[in-house]
């Protein structure tokens, strides 16, 4: 594309939406309230994965090694462990070293351990502490191991873990479900706005085609309108959310002390990065749609 | 120029507009097409610019048959071509200039070249100190003026002109067909479809008669005449 030709689609279409008007202002913010709502979700999910980041990894899965099993049974188990693809890590513990912590834990009050200690009254099972990659796949991992030969017993905090996961995924998926009914919309309206900047500029249009202007030169105004709107439409609510979110991070520092909350600065860039693609790109589908439908070149 | 051999065109399944169409038009020509209404002037422009393709039959502009040129290749034919419209077709919302310039500016000509060429572009057709003029205030001929300029200011080999002066009156119509010979006489091959008899008559040029959507006379220093 011809850098002139560049300069000339540009104020095509910002006049376009200049002309637009009320339509153009539509289409503005509605974008801007999906991408806002979008934005704040994702800033909330961050925080809610910065405070539960703790709580995910001390989730962990015991599986206790059945004391009647004899070493080929425990190697297979070993072996059954390891090579299983969702196990991120994988460690023996044995009734031994089991004994070993609970004493460090108890520190002063070791001496409860008193007459436990010796390897034939230690009364701690061997076992496994494993993790999974992905937490959420805890309980699923946890009951398929649970058949493994060898395995006495799985343990894994469930009645904890399973509503927290299910909470989150919940939320995910209704926010996700709302996303995508307001990303419809969004590339709705753009295209009738489109559409009305086809309708009122049919006249130009037609002499454009009888004077011998390519079908890209005609269509190209149409596109950059679209990725405007999309773009104005996306820069709005990555300011609000800056903003927003650097005074409810102030407030939060001033009144709730033990929350930590990620830095502003790195919150919008990120948002920045997910909106202003995601704007353009509703805009040039809205647009597309409508150049596509309408502009018969 | 234009060649046009055994050319049908069919709306849809209707009757067919025109049949056994042939026409030789030779670079530097101006001819004139005349017929009643619905005999086909209209349509046959419209092919010639490559806006609806024939049923049947061979039509070529410049030596490329239409009917195999490609969509994309269809801009190109058309800068070639000029065109100009009984019903003006100005852009009511910016002035005399940029209606010509417009034409320019959409094929990629640049500022600098536009502010030569519109300026030449207008003075040929009379038109020089009304440039900043919209064309709501010109009165119908200095309008279809400013319609000649938009289709000469690129220089094209031909211009098709759809009858032009339709909508004006006698004493106007006669200076906008002497301008079509004036841009002829520069070397423009002009084609000019038009019921006007008088004027027909008067400029003593080629005239293809249409008639019951065929051509049914031909002839050099014609005069209008009806096809019955
Ligand atoms: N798009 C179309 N679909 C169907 N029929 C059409 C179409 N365009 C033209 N026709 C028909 O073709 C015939 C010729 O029309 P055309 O406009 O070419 O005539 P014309 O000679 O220009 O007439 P006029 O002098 O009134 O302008 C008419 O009967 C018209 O109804
Ligand atoms: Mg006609």
């Amino acid at each position: 594309m011809h850098i002139r030709s560049l300069f000339y689609f540009l104020g095509e279409a910002f006049k376009n939406i200049a002309r637009n008007g009320w339509m153009s202002v539509a289409s503005v913010g509605v974008v801007s309230i999906t991408l806002l709502i979008l934005g704040s979700f994702v800033v909330l999910s961050f925080n809610v994965d910065l405070a539960t980041h703790d709580l995910k990894e001390q989730v962990q899965i015991v599986l206790y090694i059945n004391e009647r099993a004899g070493e080929d049974t425990r190697a297979e188990l070993h072996a059954k462990l390891v090579a299983h693809p969702g196990l991120a890590e994988v460690r023996y513990v044995s009734r031994a070293d089991a004994m070993a912590r609970l004493k460090e834990k108890l520190g002063d009050r070791s001496n409860l351990l008193e007459g436990y200690e010796e390897p034939e009254d230690n009364p701690l099972r061997d076992s496994y502490e494993l993790r999974t990659a992905i937490p959420e796949e805890i309980p699923a991992v946890a009951k398929e191991i649970k058949s493994y030969p060898g395995a006495a017993e799985v343990d894994y905090g469930s009645g904890v873990v399973e509503p927290l996961f299910q909470f989150t995924g919940l939320v995910r998926w209704i926010g996700l479900a709302f996303m995508a009914g307001l990303a419809v919309t969004t590339v709705f309206l753009i295209a009738h706005t489109i559409r009305l900047t086809v309708y009122l500029r049919r006249k130009e249009i037609m002499i454009m085609k009888y004077v011998g202007a390519t079908d890209w030169f005609i269509r190209w105004p149409f596109l950059f309108e679209g990725l405007i709107l999309g773009m104005i439409g996306a820069v709005i609510p990555v300011f609000i959310i800056f903003y927003g979110y650097q005074e409810a991070a102030l407030w939060m520092q001033n009144n709730i002390y033990f929350v930590s909350l990620l830095p502003p600065e790195k919150i919008i860039e990120v948002i920045a990065r997910i909106l202003i693609p995601l704007g353009v790109a509703l805009g040039i589908i809205g647009s597309t749609i409508s150049v596509r439908r309408f502009l018969k070149v | 120029m234009i060649e046009i051999h055994h050319l049908y065109k069919q709306f849809e399944n209707d009757a067919y507009v025109l049949e056994d169409i042939n026409l030789m038009i030779d670079r530097g020509e101006f001819v004139f097409i005349v017929g009643s209404s619905g005999a086909g002037k209209s349509t046959l422009l419209r092919l010639l610019l490559r806006e609806i393709l024939p049923t049947r039959g061979m039509i070529k502009v410049f030596g490329r048959d239409l009917a195999r040129l490609r969509k994309r290749e269809v801009p190109y034919l058309r800068r070639n071509i000029g065109m100009v419209f009984q019903d003006f077709r100005l852009l009511e919302d910016r002035n005399v200039f940029e209606n010509v310039a417009f034409s320019l500016r959409v094929i990629g000509v640049s500022t600098r070249e536009i502010n030569k060429r519109v300026p030449l572009a207008l003075e040929l057709v009379g038109l020089k100190g009304k440039a900043l003029r919209n064309p709501g205030e010109l009165s119908g001929g200095e309008q279809q003026r400013v319609c000649v300029a938009r289709a000469v200011v690129n220089r094209p080999a031909v211009v098709l002109a759809d009858e032009p002066t339709g909508n004006l009156d006698p004493d106007t119509s006669m200076e906008i067909m002497k301008l079509f010979q004036d841009i002829n006489i520069r070397g423009t091959t002009v084609v000019v479809a038009t019921h006007a008899k008088e004027l027909v008559d008067h400029f003593q040029k080629r005239v293809v008669v249409l008639g019951k959507n065929r051509v049914v006379s031909d002839r050099e220093r014609g005069v209008y005449l009806h096809a019955h």
